[in-house]
Parts: structure tokens; C-alpha cells; sequence
């Protein structure tokens, strides 16, 4: 195991370079700059400014500039905010996305994993007709509607919890729903599939005539069979969850770092974009090197060095 | 209340943005401030002489104006935040409000490496003399303006970039800035050295609430006390036109069509006359929903210069007699044009209305561009389509800062029009001291802009909604949109 966290780590080295590349490439061949506004400014004072930013450098040095920076974990200054570094926003914003992230990872795959499992033990019948009429509208319905309707719900017309804002536990009820449900509604789809592949396997016969209950045949043997696929999307998932859902964030007023992947963009603000994009690309590597250690958990017939 | 975003930065002597005013024009104050009727009344400075014909300034300031460290204020606190501002090293994109002072531009530039001979200067303590290169009647409500509100410079020199943040932070207006989480909330208390006496409201909440509709249910469980355009989507500003809670102002933002008048059709006066009549502004107010104000002159009706006559009247008849005698008979063999917008559900109405009425008046057909907004400002700023859809805010309640657009040497002009005789007569402006004759100058190149030449078709002015519970007392609103919290109170 260690091996194989090793070589990921030496690989993501090469695969973060690509995507800060190509990132650094791409908002440069973008048209408007961080600078273009509504009040056009004297070209001695945009001169000032990209002095100050080093912008009046060649692109070629401006690149190896950012690179030498990022190499010490620098991510560089917002020119949006004019106050503060790229590394000082994120590590406000990056904790409270993943705390969002986690509780809704963490709704997803408990009620996802059973309602998936109830389905198919209950194929064709009512109940697998309502989970998966319950997952179909989860992954169909947009996330600002969702949270829209549990706002009104349950925010307005109850007054049951707090309608946004992010003061206090109570306050992160409702983002967290909206956002884990539509990875609930994927979970419970996936698990639904798999266990019921799974189910029509020899050994579970064998399992049942044996004189194992159905409960002890699906908990022990069915559902631990059935997860590795779970556990496959689980990866960019986690990646997705964690490193915030602009949606969710906009309409619920959470301060999370899912805007930035929108508003840097918006606003140009180069340094701000290339952070955002390497940090979701680590996310992803390093859920996925996770993802495959869990591998080995749940199927000892996979092997790492494979 | 809710402003909506993070302010980019509370540093005001780098922040351009009404978000980050809104937050600072109640943290600090300046040499003047706006009284109600947003004329310069005595802040810092008790008083002040205008002497040699308008170009020289000299500020008394207050004796008893502390920091909120403790510290008094002195003269010298404006010159070094001025010479800052001017210092190229800082970056400032608002260094060019003070290119009236001597020697400013020449500073900013680099064409003299030191700002000692910038025309700012603390003679004392108590004593600020500002020296301009020509006289500039607008320059007194630019000490009421952010940017030039005074500093610490010893503060910004011990924490650099961070001296914005609440712990560090020094400031002499009404409130301090007491907490700040990013993204997400500002909270300002009471300041007790404040000179003009520790204010009543004790504590500001400012959410930065994104979504209209989330901000509004925020009002509607009372969350928030105060909401205005940022919280207030048309529907809702419709269900709550009768309210008692509702107030509607007329900002100083007035919104045009403009034409590259280098191109052609539009290098023919005939044409942009013919197009100026033909469009019927009543209509604006229907379709944006929030009581906008049509507006025909470039000058709003706030301002001095301002005649009602100084826009073109719709007259679509005359439109298209104007458009025959330039040789489009009916709209035949008029080119199909385009009209640039920025891609926004306002604009887009805005433009499709009157495509829809340059068809029908005209007969003339008008194609809809759409970009995102920066892509927007560079096609703007580099190479302006026939016809463009734009607006502008005032920075001070001053005719000036709308005419001055529209002079040859303005680089926000994207008309790329040029009359040395509105030139002229802006210039003429600029220097005179004399109030009634001055607006009559404005007046005139007014009625040059909108009537004569017609290098835009003014549309409309924007409006700001509001609502504000019935306990928030003592609120007071200005078109040019800066909300001072000092005199409100909560029952």
C-alpha cells in the first residue's frame, strides 16, 4: 500500500503541472482581462497595475514566474480582492466546503446504500418502485430547485429551520440536504444495480440454502460485494462534494469555496482560477488513490500491485 | 442588511467597487461629507477657501477628529493617503480623480519619480492646502469620495496588505469595523471617539447574501431589516410595490445606446437623429418593472444642467424623414447592424424593445450581439461594434462626471466621437465658478450630445428598491446610492 500511495504522489507531480499548464494557458487565451470594468481606466494607471501584478512581463516569464511561486506553495495574490493572497481565501473558504461536502457525502451514502439495497431486495414491488421514482427525481431536478422548495418548505411555511446563512449547526441542515441529494439518488441507483447482480451469484444461493437468514445474506455477503462500484464513484464524488456546489453555496449563502469556480473565472482573476483547478485535480487524485485502497478491503481478489 | 458580496477590499485607496463604499462610506470620513441633499457639507475639514480663481484649496480641519486608536487626525494624514493614492507603486485604479492636482499625473505616470511636488500639502496640523493645476469646480465632492478619504499610513506600513482586517484596521467615522468572515458577513459597532458623537445604531450586520430570492425570504422571516436591488427580484419588487415598506429611488445611473459613429451608417448625423426620434422611452418602465425613469438628456433631472428639452422627443414621423434624406427611403438598403450587449436578463429586454421599434418606426434591421461581460468591455474598449448598449453611474453628484464621458480625449468614450465644440464647452465648465453659469454650460453641450449630434440614445435612468422594516427609523436615501447608517436607529 505504501508502494502504491508513493507512486500516485510521484505521478500527481506531473499530472498537477499539466493542469496548471494548460489552466495558465487558458485564461490567458480567454478575451477581457482582470482589469477590463465598466470605467475604463487611463493606460497609465493600467500600466501601474500590471506592473504591480508583474503583468507587463512576457507571458513565457509570467508563467515560469507563477510556477516558481507554486513550487513553494504559493498560489498567488487575488486581483479581485485586492487585500488578499489566493492561499488566504481559500483556507477561509476550502474548510467550510468541506465540511458542507462531508455531510453530504456522508447523507448520500447512508441513506443512498439502503435505499438502493431495500429496492432490490424488494424488486418490482411498491417500495423499489418508490425508492427509485425518489432517485429518478433526485438526479433529474437541479439542485437550485431542490433547495428552493426546502427552503420554502421548510424554511418558510414550517419555519422548521433556518431559511439560509451558516451561523450554526442547525443553520447547515438544509445546504446539506441540497447537496447530497443528488448524490444520493446516484448511490441508491448504483446500489440497487449491483446488489441485484450480486444476488443472482451461486454463492448467494448457496449461502441462503445453507440456512443464513435473508438480512445476514444481504448484510454479510450481498452488500459488501456490491459496494465496489459504489466505492468507484465515490472518488470524483468526494472531489465534487468537497471542494464546494456553487448552487448550493449561492442560494443558501454559504461561504464555501464552490463560488470561486465560477466567480474566478468572472472576474478574471487568473491566480484565483489556476488554484481552484489544482486543487480539485489533487482532490480527485487523492480520492481516487483512496478509493483504490478501499478496493482491497471490500474484494481481497483485487491487489494493489495490479 | 444584505450587500450582497464580498467587498473586494476596505482598503480605500485601492477599491474601486460599491460594494466595498457602502462598507467603508460608514468606517470612515473625509474632508466634506453629503449632507441630505448631497451637496459637500464640513466633515474632517470645518471649513474650507477657494482662492486664486478656483486653484487653490485650503481645509481647516477639526481639532477634535480621532482614530479610533486614539490618535488625532492631522493634516498630513490626507497628504500622505493622497500621495498613495498617486504613487504608481500602489496601483490605484482611482489615482486619475486627483490628475486635476498639480503635478498628479505627472507622479502617477512616472514622469517624476517623487511625490514632493504633487500640489498637496499639510501646512500643519490643521492645515491642508491643495493646489490644482487649473480650476475644477467638481473637485470639492471629491474629498466627500472615498478615495480620498485620509490614512494611517504608519498602520499600512506595519501590516501591508492585512491592515484592512479588524484587528488591525484604524478608521475616524461613526462605525468600526468590528468583525469580518469573508464571503460571508461584516459586522460593524458603534464608534464612541467618533467626533460627531458615538451613533445610536449599535451594531451593522452585513450578510453577503448572492441569491435575490434568498436574501428576500431572509427580509420576509425577519433576518434582515433592510434590502435593496441586490436582495429584490423584479417579481418581488412587484408584490411589494404597495407595501409601506417599499421605497423606490432614481439613481444618478443613467443607460444609452451608443453608436461608433467612425462606422458606417453611423458616421451619418441623419442616421443617429433619425434613430434617436424614433425610439419611444416611455416604455422602459413597463418592461424592466421597477420604475425606472425614461430619460431622454444624458444629464439626469437631479442635476444642474438639466432641461427637459435638452433630449431629442419621439417623433417617429421625423425619424423617418431624417432616414430618407440620408438615403434610406423606408429603411431601403440599410444595412443590418449590430447592436453589442452585455448577456444580463435587463439588458437583453432593453435591446430586444428596441430592435422591435427601429423595425417598426424604421424599418430597419438590428442584430443582437450578447457576450459575457468581460468579453463585453474588450470588445467595447478595442474596437466598438456599430451599436452598443452601455450605461454609467455618477461618482459625485456633479453634471461633470456624466458630460465628461463624451469629450474626445475620455477613454470610456466608445463612440469615438469628438466636437471641439463640446469640448469646449466642457471645458468651460470645468473651470467656471459661477453655479448658474456653469449648468447653463452643461445645458447647452447637453442639448449638442442628445439632440444635435446624437452619438447615443439615452434610454433610461436606473431606479434602486427597497424595503425596510417598520422598526429601522431615520433611513435616508440618495440617488447616487451610498446608504450612511450614523442617523439610523432601531425600535
Amino acid at each position: 500500500m505504501a508502494w502504491l500511495v508513493l507512486r500516485r504522489a510521484l505521478w500527481a507531480i506531473p499530472v498537477l503541472w499539466v493542469v496548471a499548464t494548460v489552466t495558465f494557458i487558458l485564461v490567458r487565451v480567454v478575451p477581457g482581462g482582470p482589469f477590463d470594468a465598466e470605467k475604463n481606466l487611463p493606460p497609465g494607471i493600467v500600466a501601474n497595475i500590471k506592473a504591480k501584478y508583474h503583468l507587463d512581463r512576457p507571458v513565457a516569464e509570467q508563467y515560469l514566474l507563477y510556477l516558481g511561486r507554486l513550487s513553494r506553495g504559493d498560489l498567488g495574490v487575488s486581483y479581485k480582492y485586492a487585500n488578499r493572497t489566493v492561499n488566504d481565501i481559500l483556507s477561509d473558504a476550502f474548510p467550510v466546503s468541506v465540511q458542507l461536502g462531508a455531510m453530504a457525502l456522508a447523507i448520500a451514502v447512508l441513506a443512498g446504500v439502503p435505499l438502493g439495497t431495500v429496492a432490490a431486495v424488494r424488486r418490482g414491488r411498491l417500495l423499489d418502485f418508490a425508492c427509485m421514482t425518489l432517485s429518478t427525481v433526485g438526479i433529474s431536478v437541479p439542485s437550485f430547485l431542490v433547495g428552493a422548495l426546502l427552503i420554502y418548505l421548510l424554511g418558510i411555511w414550517l419555519k422548521a429551520l433556518p431559511v439560509a446563512l451558516w451561523e450554526s449547526p442547525r443553520h447547515m441542515i438544509l445546504p446539506a440536504l441540497t447537496l447530497s441529494f443528488l448524490p444520493c439518488a446516484y448511490v441508491a441507483r448504483l446500489t440497487r444495480a449491483s446488489v441485484l447482480e450480486v444476488m443472482q451469484k451461486d454463492w448467494v444461493r448457496t449461502a441462503r440454502s445453507k440456512g443464513l437468514s435473508p438480512a445476514v445474506t444481504i448484510v454479510k455477503h450481498v452488500l459488501r460485494n456490491s459496494l465496489v462500484p459504489v466505492v468507484t464513484i465515490l472518488g470524483p464524488l468526494t472531489a465534487v462534494l468537497i471542494t464546494g456546489s456553487f448552487t448550493v453555496e449561492y442560494i443558501f449563502a454559504v461561504p464555501g469555496m464552490g463560488r470561486f469556480f465560477i466567480t474566478a473565472v468572472i472576474n478574471r482573476d487568473y491566480d484565483l482560477i489556476m488554484a481552484t483547478s489544482l486543487i480539485f485535480a489533487l482532490i480527485l487524485i487523492v480520492s481516487n488513490t483512496l478509493v483504490d485502497i478501499a478496493y482491497t478491503f471490500l474484494d481481497p481478489k483485487i491487489r494493489l500491485e495490479h | 442588511m444584505n450587500i450582497g458580496a464580498e467587498p473586494p477590499s476596505l482598503d480605500w485607496g485601492v477599491t474601486t467597487d460599491s460594494t466595498s463604499f457602502d462598507v467603508i462610506s460608514n468606517l470612515q470620513v473625509g474632508l466634506t461629507q453629503y449632507n441630505g441633499s448631497l451637496q459637500c457639507a464640513p466633515a474632517c475639514a470645518e471649513r474650507w477657501e477657494v482662492l486664486d480663481g478656483g486653484r487653490r484649496y485650503v481645509f481647516h480641519l477639526r481639532g477634535d477628529v480621532l482614530w479610533s486608536d486614539g490618535r488625532r487626525l492631522k493634516a498630513s494624514d490626507f497628504e500622505e493617503a493622497w500621495k498613495r493614492l498617486l504613487d504608481p507603486r500602489t496601483g490605484a485604479q482611482y489615482a486619475y480623480y486627483l490628475y486635476d492636482i498639480e503635478n498628479a499625473f505627472a507622479f502617477n505616470t512616472g514622469r517624476i519619480k517623487s511625490g514632493d511636488a504633487v500640489g498637496v500639502k499639510a501646512l500643519d496640523d490643521r492645515t491642508l492646502e491643495v493646489r490644482l493645476k487649473r480650476p475644477a469646480a467638481y473637485f470639492i465632492y471629491l474629498t466627500a469620495f472615498c478615495p480620498s478619504y485620509p490614512i494611517r499610513k504608519d498602520v499600512i506600513d506595519r501590516w501591508g496588505d492585512r491592515w484592512t482586517e479588524p484587528e488591525h484596521i484604524v478608521t475616524n467615522g461613526p462605525f468600526l469595523l468590528k468583525d469580518w468572515k469573508h464571503e460571508y458577513k461584516i459586522e460593524l459597532a458603534a464608534n464612541p471617539l467618533y467626533f460627531e458623537g458615538e451613533p445610536d445604531l449599535k451594531k451593522i450586520k452585513m450578510f453577503m447574501v448572492a441569491e435575490q430570492s434568498t436574501a428576500f425570504a431572509l427580509y420576509e422571516n425577519d433576518e434582515l431589516d433592510y434590502v435593496d436591488n441586490r436582495s429584490f427580484s423584479t417579481p418581488d419588487v412587484e408584490r411589494c410595490r404597495s407595501s409601506p415598506q417599499y421605497h423606490n429611488v432614481p439613481l444618478l445611473r443613467n443607460n444609452y445606446i451608443g453608436f461608433n459613429v467612425t462606422r458606417k451608417p453611423f458616421d451619418d448625423r441623419r442616421v443617429r437623429l433619425a434613430f434617436t426620434q424614433a425610439v419611444d422611452r416611455r416604455v422602459f418602465p413597463a418592461i424592466l418593472r421597477r420604475n425606472e425613469l425614461p430619460a431622454a438628456s444624458w444629464i439626469p433631472p437631479q442635476l444642474p444642467g438639466y432641461a427637459p428639452d435638452s433630449g431629442p422627443p419621439y417623433n417617429p414621423e421625423r425619424a423617418r424623414q431624417l432616414l430618407a434624406a440620408a438615403g434610406y427611403p423606408a429603411g431601403a438598403g440599410f444595412p443590418v447592424v449590430e447592436l453589442l450587449y452585455p448577456n444580463r436578463e435587463d439588458t437583453r429586454l432593453v435591446v430586444e424593445e428596441i430592435q422591435d421599434q427601429l423595425k417598426r418606426n424604421l424599418n430597419v434591421r438590428i442584430e443582437l450581439v450578447a457576450q459575457e461581460w468581460k468579453v463585453y468591455l474588450e470588445t467595447l474598449h478595442r474596437d466598438p461594434p456599430p451599436m452598443f448598449r452601455n450605461s454609467w453611474g455618477a461618482d459625485y453628484p456633479d453634471p461633470e462626471t456624466f458630460m465628461n464621458l463624451f469629450t474626445t480625449y475620455n477613454g470610456n468614450n466608445s463612440t469615438r466621437w469628438s466636437s471641439s465644440v463640446y469640448d469646449r464647452l466642457i471645458e468651460a465648465a470645468e473651470a467656471e465658478q459661477d453655479a448658474g453659469r456653469r449648468a447653463d454650460l452643461y445645458r447647452r453641450a447637453d442639448r449638442l450630445l442628445c439632440r444635435q449630434e446624437a452619438p447615443i440614445v439615452c434610454t433610461y435612468l436606473s431606479t434602486q428598491n427597497l424595503m425596510v422594516k417598520p422598526w429601522v427609523h431615520g433611513m435616508e436615501f440618495n440617488s447616487l446610492d451610498i446608504q450612511f447608517f450614523k442617523g439610523v436607529t432601531v425600535r
